[in-house]
């Protein structure tokens, strides 16, 4: 019997087969999860949203008139077709009037006759996207040769800054200080967990201990209790990298945990013995053999905690003690819901719609992790 | 029972020693003693100021005060001064504590009454329509901030309202006319005010815990003692609520105790948009106002509630499982 040489071609289809990496199997098991892509390819839809807000949005951020008061102004429906013909035209929006109802002696917004045409790739408000990218030209807007016409897609807010343009700045707030949270939980939970396990004794029991009474302590009343160590009038961009820290601090104790077990138990096995006995340093068989069993873990919980961060970071917000003016989070502008008491709510339910925002993101991310642990998990692969 | 109580007692004593510290230590980060706000009120004299100086060791250093702190806690009772109340920490938060517990209780009861029977029922009827249906709700549930929920509530609330007049509470613990009410009108006046932010906080927090009964149901019912109940010809509801049921909620009822935590943050936000007079709304005036001692003693005390609440579970699954000792 003859072995014949194989040809090339299958060799390589066959290799491909063999040698797939775990990283290439989840991957194939993602591809085949619709849902999971569908939450995926929608949060880049929405970080790119952020991103480019100050484009998209007619107004910036803390823009409102003196003179034109439009506090809890009412969202304006755009119009595709002409009042008087029917026929397609511009879009555009009615003038909104200002009336005191003398029954109620509330203020009444009502549109008036006027149209103020929507044009697209107008110059308004200057912005700089992702800090450094100045412009000010916008999605769409009235233009400036009518300053009284107003685009509110999402209604007016307390102040009569348009909620639109707020609630798609607030996002960059919003998704950035969730994930950032948990990008930093991660890296202190990964540390600490290592050290415990690397170090045990002393070490291992304190941060164990740590742990611990973090977790005993109920997690708002810690949180307040560590943002009322910073003044309450801090700089606003340093109140929000305070908040990042807290959130991280609060949060890194389950992934301490789970390091401290995995790196206990990887470091009796033997691959761990064979480097060390090859003469490995502690660092490279740390970084090299033991932490890398993490990986998996590691992207699947954090996948699964970003919806939580986000959650949290809109609580603190609303709350008042997350994003202050003149940033804002989807959560600070819920707050405004309480403005008057309760029972105006009903007077200005748009100020409801930027927590669909983060009902959607988080629906997304949570579809995400679901997909991505599941694509890890080799007792689900199909 | 009573050994596992007095073990379970000194098992928490370094946690709760542990947490004070860190507690304390966050205090002590703040910028200022606690006397400075004090300093800054012509009605405190200076004697006052020295008296309470001496009496927390503030001219120590920060371990003596340490010491101070705990001292006049465990023996007096005495958890510091609140300074927008110039009164002792304890009187005033007490009453809070004690209304928000009863949010946290009534929200426990319906939380379960909510999850228990939707999660049996995914499970007993797997990839049925409803099954399915109740998993995309609830997925969708999980997404929302319960104070998000509870403000879209109150909307559809108001609508009612103003429908029909009928007078649905909203907000606060009691109605105005509640000192003229006899004790029976006061407890059904009180818990009407509950009923819809825990009834709503239930919903939010539900969504997960139904997903592992059902999941927790599930495995339990593939296993092999069930098939022998069946086959013995034990009744449907028997093998389900009897067999499966108790055997599938161990796990939960083991993690009732680490849920309390959840449970009292997540009624805070509620507290705040429902104005309830909870511990969350008097916390975020305390941050405002700097009042330390006021933040630590709520958090202490709730720390107490936890392990206690903690040790509580324990004797719960003991009861639940037999196979558990207490003691």
């Amino acid at each position: 019997m003859t072995t014949a040489a194989p040809t090339p071609k299958p060799q390589k289809a066959e290799r491909r087969s063999l040698g797939q990496s775990q990283f290439s199997v989840a991957w194939g098991q993602f591809r085949k999860n619709r849902l999971a892509q569908t939450g995926g390819v929608l949060l880049i839809l929405v970080y790119l949203l952020a991103m480019f807000a100050p484009f998209i949005a007619p107004d910036g951020l803390s823009n409102y008139s003196t003179s034109n008061i439009t506090r809890f102004h009412p969202p304006t429906p755009v119009q595709f077709r002409d009042t008087q013909t029917g026929a397609f035209t511009r879009p555009f929006v009615f003038k909104y009037g200002q009336e005191l109802n003398m029954d109620t002696f509330v203020n009444e917004y009502k549109p008036t006759a006027e149209q103020c045409p929507i044009y697209f790739g107008v110059r308004g408000a200057p912005y700089k996207i992702l800090g450094f990218i100045p412009g000010n030209l916008h999605l769409f807007g009235t233009g400036q040769e009518n300053p009284d016409c107003n685009v509110f897609l999402f209604g007016g807010e307390a102040l009569g800054r348009d909620l639109f343009t707020r609630t798609l700045y607030a996002s960059q707030i919003s998704l950035t200080i969730g994930v950032g949270a948990v990008l930093a939980s991660t890296v202190i939970g990964l540390f600490m967990g290592a050290l415990a396990a690397f170090f045990g004794g002393f070490v291992d029991t304190v941060i164990m201990r740590l742990v611990e009474v973090i977790s005993a302590i109920p997690y708002l009343f810690l949180l307040l209790l560590l943002r009322s160590v910073f003044p309450q009038n801090i700089n606003p961009i340093l109140a929000l990298y305070v908040i990042l820290g807290i959130l991280a601090f609060i949060g890194w104790g389950g992934l301490a945990r789970v390091t401290r077990g995995q790196l206990l138990s990887v470091r009796e096995q033997d691959f761990v013995s064979a480097a060390r006995a090859l003469g490995a340093s502690d660092n490279r068989v740390m970084w090299r053999h033991m932490l890398p069993t993490m990986t998996t873990y590691i992207i699947v919980t954090l996948s699964l905690s970003i919806p939580g961060f986000i959650l949290l970071e809109s609580g603190l917000s609303f709350l008042g003690i997350g994003a202050v003016e003149p940033y804002v989070s989807w959560g600070s502008l819920l707050a405004q819901a309480q403005e008057g008491g309760l029972s105006s709510l009903n007077q200005r339910p748009w100020v409801l719609i930027p927590g669909f925002f983060i009902v959607f993101t988080v629906g997304c991310f949570q579809l995400l992790g679901d997909g991505l642990r599941d694509a890890f998990d080799p007792r689900k692969r199909q | 029972m009573f050994p596992f109580l007095i073990r379970r007692f000194f098992q928490a004593i370094p946690t709760l020693l542990l947490a004070s510290v860190l507690i304390f230590f966050v205090i002590s980060l703040a910028p200022g003693d606690f006397l400075t706000p004090a300093r800054l009120n012509p009605g405190i004299s200076e004697q006052q100021l020295a008296n309470l100086s001496a009496n927390f060791g503030l001219d120590k250093p920060a371990y003596v005060q340490y010491f101070y702190w705990m001292r006049n806690m465990i023996f007096n009772g005495d958890f510091g001064l609140s300074f927008q109340y110039t009164q002792p920490v304890l009187p005033v938060i007490w009453p809070r504590i004690v209304n928000s517990v009863y949010l946290v209780l009534l929200n426990l009861v319906f939380f379960y009454a909510i999850a228990i029977p939707i999660g049996v029922y995914g499970a007993v009827r797997q990839n049925s329509f409803g099954d399915k249906a109740i998993n995309v709700v609830l997925y969708f549930l999980l997404g929302f901030p319960s104070f998000f929920l509870f403000l879209i509530v109150i909307y559809f609330i108001l609508q009612i309202r103003n429908a029909t007049g009928w007078d649905i509470p909203l907000g606060g613990m009691t109605s105005g006319n509640y000192e003229q009410l006899s004790s029976l009108g006061k407890f059904w006046d009180v818990l009407s005010h509950l009923l819809i932010p825990a009834a709503v906080l239930a919903i939010t927090d539900a969504a997960g815990l139904t997903r592992v009964i059902r999941g927790l149901m599930l495995e339990v019912m593939r296993s092999d003692y069930i098939r022998t109940a069946r086959a013995k010809g034990v009744s449907e509801r028997t093998a389900i609520w009897k067999h499966t049921f108790r055997n599938a909620i161990l796990p939960i009822v083991a993690g009732i105790g680490g849920l309390l935590p959840a449970a009292i943050s997540g009624a805070g936000f509620v507290e705040v948009v429902y104005a309830y007079p909870g511990i969350t709304p008097m916390l975020l005036t305390a941050i405002t106002a700097s009042d330390l001692y006021l933040i630590a003693g709520f958090t202490v005390i709730s720390t107490i509630l936890l392990i206690v609440g903690n040790a509580l579970s324990d004797i719960l699954l003991a009861v639940v499982d037999p196979r558990i000792k207490v003691g």
